[in-house]
């Protein structure tokens, strides 16, 4: 077996997360495959040169939070855009969007109709193909095969790449569901033929075919898939990992079949320290002991007998060493040592009681939480630390499994949703005081903007603007030059006015005709400048007038808009605070059920981890009577031997 | 010893992949949780909504938002945004957000209410440039404020030309 790096601290919580994955990947829903379709809800994950651009910068601003993993932010401000009607040139790809984070939250029934609306109303081809993808994923996990299937068949090849490669993982998923495993095996196949054999979505695919084959009677078919995983050069530790399950998968099944040195092979390529090494210890040493060579198994027992004894093969360890023993006629010492192992297992007993009280009494999932906060709602997330408890090494099983991190993120969820709506309490508050703030301006306001419109009536410069405009339209009519006269002409026509009275009284002297010619041509003259000026001088006029109008008019607007405002504020006002206590009622009103989910989900995580632990337990019963009968036999064959008169066990 | 092995075998194989049949009462736990989650995420919409319309109505919002088209030249530490002459946004961008807007996301900076007519925007970048140096640089823009939303956006761009990035405010109506 060669050598592997030891996993310590880290290597601890990296191969939980590991363990999680694979697991997860080995139950029907893969988690990397979920990984994929997640990061394909937007095509441009690897962002082509030029960026092709957002058209909308609301849409562009949900994508923010998108692809920093904030989905439930990402997901609310789409909702509100939409409201608002933001995104209109992302329409349909803000639908993707939001159908795809539903879905990523269990909302399949919501999630299904908006896909379905999508398609009905004949969106582009690559939303089209997206909304089918989805739908057929929202039927597979429904249970609907057939339909998952029908909707995959509609799709035309207008998937973006990660996509695609989701797409054969379903159809195999789909292909292995109705046991069609030469199916699933083609579409691998297909997407090995693509280039990326090698990718780790495909690997697990393999692993998972490969066992379910093995499962359904097709050894050999299933024994080749898992022999390709087992071999698979790479460089990833969670690859790495997955490559040692597939040959520990692959050694206790030609164990099963009796081919003890293909087991041998197999298990040989498991690394040493990796988190499946214990299993492999155990099975190398059934190997060597299927072929008689009991001192060969000797040797991986023993070393794994001393291991820590909260991992099920090191309990079996336990009995298989005083068992090789015991075949090796060490009676004396194979007594010892099941004595020793009943001792360890009725410890071991002990702790797992211990381990259980404490996950009833609350410790595993607060410590979970503490020690592995997030920041929003999503699924999209893995235990990465193990809490503190006294026997924390019982909970890596437990952890591992698919079920339980699915339970346990819903929980986690709803302890957000707790937090989400106590937040909205809170912000609540400050509504209703920022709106008692708002009314209490306005009514201090009111009697001074009030008052200020007594003192203005526009009805007095309506007045104004009425007589205006009729002596406009005379001046017009009439042809008055002289009523345009400016202050130097008025001037000029009062002297005028004054000359021409003297010479009037003047009578018939010769000076004063002189002086009365003169004076014709002055007022000629000041005639004859008023009218060349007319026409400019009622142009002006007019367009001082048609201002006039304008800003009298705005006055009127400001006026009515004052006293609307007067009207309607009290009204809006009211408005919000009704939208606010309806809220309001929603937000109390979801609170229970929040809390009433989240005891009732804690529960059930608690009751997850218990009966996996429950699960040792009657395992360690099988194993401490297993121990107490080959003690027996061993006292028996002692007895039948003093009988005889042969030794006593040595 | 057959019946062990075969006990261990069912052990290995068992833990890597059998799938568990989902329980009833864990269904109906599990569907009564997705319907609270449903119906969270539409109450946080309608709260967003109101709260938007009450703080930030149609008539005075204005919305500054900051892109980044490719800005391979030109590597986003913070942004600093002045509304007539006043401080109203100071944003230093994680390693996350960076990448964000590497993406193609847009982030809306800063969201508040204008009186309708002139004003100007003055938005500062600081971060490091080509040949890593730090780089600040500005950009002003004077735009009109009317009875509708305004929402401006600040881009970065790479000038390949000038091998230089470029900031650029483009306003949407």
């Amino acid at each position: 077996m060669r050598n592997g790096v030891h996993p310590g601290k880290r290597g601890l919580r990296r191969t939980l997360r590991i363990a999680a994955c694979v697991l997860a990947l080995a139950c029907a829903a893969p988690a990397h495959a979920q990984f994929g379709w997640i990061k394909s809800l937007w095509p441009s994950t690897n962002r082509p040169e030029p960026p092709t651009g957002v058209q909308d910068p609301h849409y562009g601003d949900s994508l923010f939070y998108f692809y920093q993993g904030r989905y439930f932010s990402a997901v609310t401000n789409l909702m509100v855009s939409q409201h608002f009607d933001r995104m209109r040139n992302h329409a349909d790809e803000a639908e993707v969007l939001r159908g795809g984070l539903f879905l990523s939250y269990g909302l399949h029934r919501e999630a299904g109709e908006i896909f379905a609306k999508l398609i009905e109303k004949g969106a582009p081809p690559p939303v089209r193909d997206r909304a089918w993808f989805y739908l057929a994923k929202i039927r597979y996990q429904r249970g609907l095969h057939a339909q998952a299937e029908e909707a995959l068949a509609r799709i035309e090849g207008n998937l973006p790449a990660d996509l695609q490669e989701d797409r054969v993982l379903l159809q195999a998923q789909l292909a292995m569901a109705r046991g069609d495993y030469a199916g699933a095996v083609r579409a691998l196949d297909a997407l090995a033929k693509t280039g990326k054999p090698g990718s780790d979505v495909a690997l697990y695919a393999r692993y998972n075919l490969g066992v379910a084959m093995i499962k359904a009677g097709e050894a050999a078919k299933g024994a080749a898939l898992l022999d390709e995983v087992g071999r698979v050069p790479t460089g990833s530790e969670e690859l790495r990992s997955l490559r040692d399950k597939a040959n520990v998968a692959l050694g206790f099944s030609a164990l099963q079949e009796d081919r003890a040195e293909d087991a041998r092979r197999s298990l040989e390529r498991v690394r040493l320290s990796g988190m499946h090494a214990n299993k492999a210890l155990l099975g190398f040493g059934w190997a060597a002991a299927s072929g008689k060579n009991l001192n060969a198994a000797l040797v991986p027992w023993t070393e794994l007998a001393q291991r820590d004894p909260s991992d099920a093969a090191v309990l079996e360890a336990k009995l298989a060493v005083p068992y090789a023993y015991a075949e090796l006629s060490a009676y004396g010492k194979a007594l010892g040592l099941y004595q020793d192992a009943i001792g360890a297992f009725e410890q071991e007993n002990a702790r797992l009681d211990e381990s259980i009280a404490a996950i009833r009494a609350g410790k595993l999932l607060a410590g979970l939480i503490e020690r592995n906060p997030g920041e929003e709602m999503g699924w999209f997330w893995n235990i990465a630390e193990l809490p503190e408890l006294p026997h924390s090494g019982h909970l890596a099983p437990v952890l591992a499994q698919h079920e339980f991190q699915e339970a346990f993120k819903n929980y986690r969820d709803l302890l957000f949703l707790a937090r989400n709506l106590k937040q909205w309490e809170d912000s609540l508050d400050v509504l209703r005081a920022m709106l008692a703030n708002r009314r209490q301006a306005f009514a201090e306001r009111l009697p001074a903007v009030r008052e200020r419109e007594r003192s203005i009536d526009l009805g007095i410069y309506d007045g104004k603007r009425n007589a205006l405009a009729a002596e406009l339209a005379r001046v017009e009519r009439e042809a008055d030059v002289a009523a345009f006269a400016d202050a130097r002409e008025r001037e000029l026509q009062a002297r005028i006015d004054s000359v021409r009275a003297i010479v009037e009284r003047g009578g018939s002297d010769p000076e004063i005709a002189a002086a009365r010619e003169r004076l014709r041509r002055v007022a000629g003259a000041l005639a004859w400048q008023q009218t060349q000026n007319f026409a400019d001088r009622l142009w002006q006029a007019k367009k001082g007038m048609a201002d006039l109008e304008r800003n009298l008019s705005e006055a009127h607007a400001r006026e009515a808009a004052l006293a609307k405002a007067q009207r309607d504020e009290p009204a809006k006002l009211d408005a919000f605070a009704a939208r606010i206590e309806a809220l309001a009622a929603r937000v109390k009103a979801l609170q229970p059920r929040v809390a009433e989910l989240a005891a009732a989900q804690q529960n059930q995580v608690q009751e997850l981890a218990v009966a996996e632990l429950a699960k040792q337990k009657e395992r360690l019963a099988a194993y401490v009577s297993q121990a107490r009968f080959a003690v027996a036999q061993i006292y028996d064959r002692a007895n039948l031997a003093q009988g005889d008169g042969s030794a006593a066990p040595k | 010893m057959l019946t062990r092995c075969c006990l261990v075998l069912a052990v290995a194989l068992c833990a890597a992949a059998s799938p568990v049949a989902a329980q009833t009462t864990t269904a109906n736990l599990d569907d009564r949780i997705q319907d609270v989650k449903g119906d969270v995420i539409r109450l946080n919409r309608d709260l967003m909504v109101l709260e938007e319309e009450l703080l930030f109505p149609a008539n005075t919002q204005v919305a500054i938002f900051v892109s980044m088209d490719v800005g391979r030249l030109f590597s986003l530490d913070s942004v600093k945004i002045k509304l007539d002459d006043k401080d109203v946004a100071n944003y230093l961008y994680t390693p996350a957000e960076v990448q964000a807007l590497h993406r193609g996301g847009v982030q809306r900076i800063y969201v508040g209410n204008l009186k309708a007519g002139s004003h100007e925007l003055v938005a500062f970048f600081t971060g490091k440039g080509p040949h890593d140096r730090d780089y600040k640089r500005g950009a002003t823009i004077r735009f009109d404020k009317s009875t509708e939303p305004k929402y401006i956006e600040l881009q970065i761009k790479d000038s390949t030309g000038k091998l230089q990035p470029e900031f650029e405010v483009k306003v949407w109506q």
